[in-house]
């Protein structure tokens, strides 16, 4: 059977699987299934909010409740949340495969790393990405790394930290009271 | 015999067969016992009530389906809804949960560095 009888397939078939590249927004995340991490953790969450489903968590919102106007204003702009936050009983008992598959795909020139921090006292490790598409920001990763905790957040869409952040103490959001930025003083220890 | 006298004849004799004859007291009764006894008039009616009262049941059948499963479909995207916020709440506070723990990592590296450079 010679190739050239199925090369008029060629053209349809890489159509196809642009526009299915194109389908996916640039932002969202190709995360793993994170299996392994899942049957050691003792305590999982696993969260896949797509464009859908935010439309109808969106609905259950009652606008008329300042909280929930709130949290509908903060996900006007959204088009998925992913989260995936495990905890363990022992210390770093998480490999680091499966992460490092995750950080690969933040790379340059479609993400850049807003923050990186590494708290040696705490042993906490602490990532995030926006994702940049012509000067806008349209997703945002956070990858944390804890002694017992590992997390990963892909938000695709452009989401307001400072309106998040008012939604502190709210819904089961904690109240974290930290230090004022910039001024001197006490260690802001969350009161979790 | 001329053809008036036979013209008479024959009408004399219309008139004796045309007559009015009473039918008798009996004649009704027996009219009405016959429509009672005809089986093939009333066997129609009952067929077609039948279908009807099927079509009725069918139909009533359908309704009360249609609402069952409208009610089970409501019921079931009340559901996803709830579930729908409560998992994006949830990504909501791990969110802020894991930005606030960069923040305070930031804070502790800038006072670190502020405390050395001040000590220096």
């Amino acid at each position: 059977m010679s190739c050239s009888r199925w090369r008029w397939l060629l053209a349809p078939v890489a159509t196809l699987a642009a526009s299915v590249a194109l389908a996916a927004p640039p932002a969202m995340l190709n995360l793993p299934d994170f299996d392994a991490l899942a049957r050691k953790a003792t305590e999982s969450v696993n969260i896949s909010l797509d464009t859908s489903l935010l439309g109808l968590a969106a609905g259950f919102l009652d606008s008329s409740n300042p909280d929930d106007a709130a949290t509908k204003e903060l996900i006007a702009g959204l088009k998925g949340i992913y989260v995936r936050s495990f905890t363990f009983d022992q210390d770093f008992a998480y490999p680091s495969a499966q992460v490092d598959q995750v950080r690969r795909q933040l790379a340059a020139p479609a993400w850049q790393r807003l923050v990186q921090v590494s708290n040696s006292r705490d042993r906490t490790h602490v990532d995030v990405y926006v994702s940049v598409d012509r000067g806008v920001a349209n997703g945002l990763a956070i990858i944390a790394s804890e002694p017992r905790e590992f997390t990963i957040v892909n938000i695709v869409g452009s989401i307001d930290l400072a309106k998040l952040h008012r939604l502190e103490g709210k819904f089961g959001i904690p109240k974290l009271d930290l230090p004022p930025e910039g001024r001197d003083g006490k260690d802001g220890k969350s009161d979790k | 015999m001329s053809e008036n006298q036979q013209n008479e004849a024959l009408q004399l004799r219309l008139r004796a067969a045309l007559r009015r004859v009473d039918p008798g007291e009996g004649f009704a009764p027996g009219v009405m016992a016959r429509i009672a006894a005809e089986p093939a008039r009333t066997a129609r009616p009952a067929r077609a009530g039948a279908v009807a009262g099927w079509l009725a049941f069918g139909l009533a059948a359908s309704l009360v389906l249609a609402a069952l499963l409208a009610h089970e479909w409501q019921a079931r995207r009340l559901e996803q809804g709830r579930e729908a916020r409560r998992q994006l709440l949830e990504a909501l506070r791990v969110t802020d949960e894991k930005l606030n723990l960069a923040y305070r990592a930031v804070n502790s590296q800038e006072r670190a560095a502020s405390a050395e450079h001040s000590g220096a």
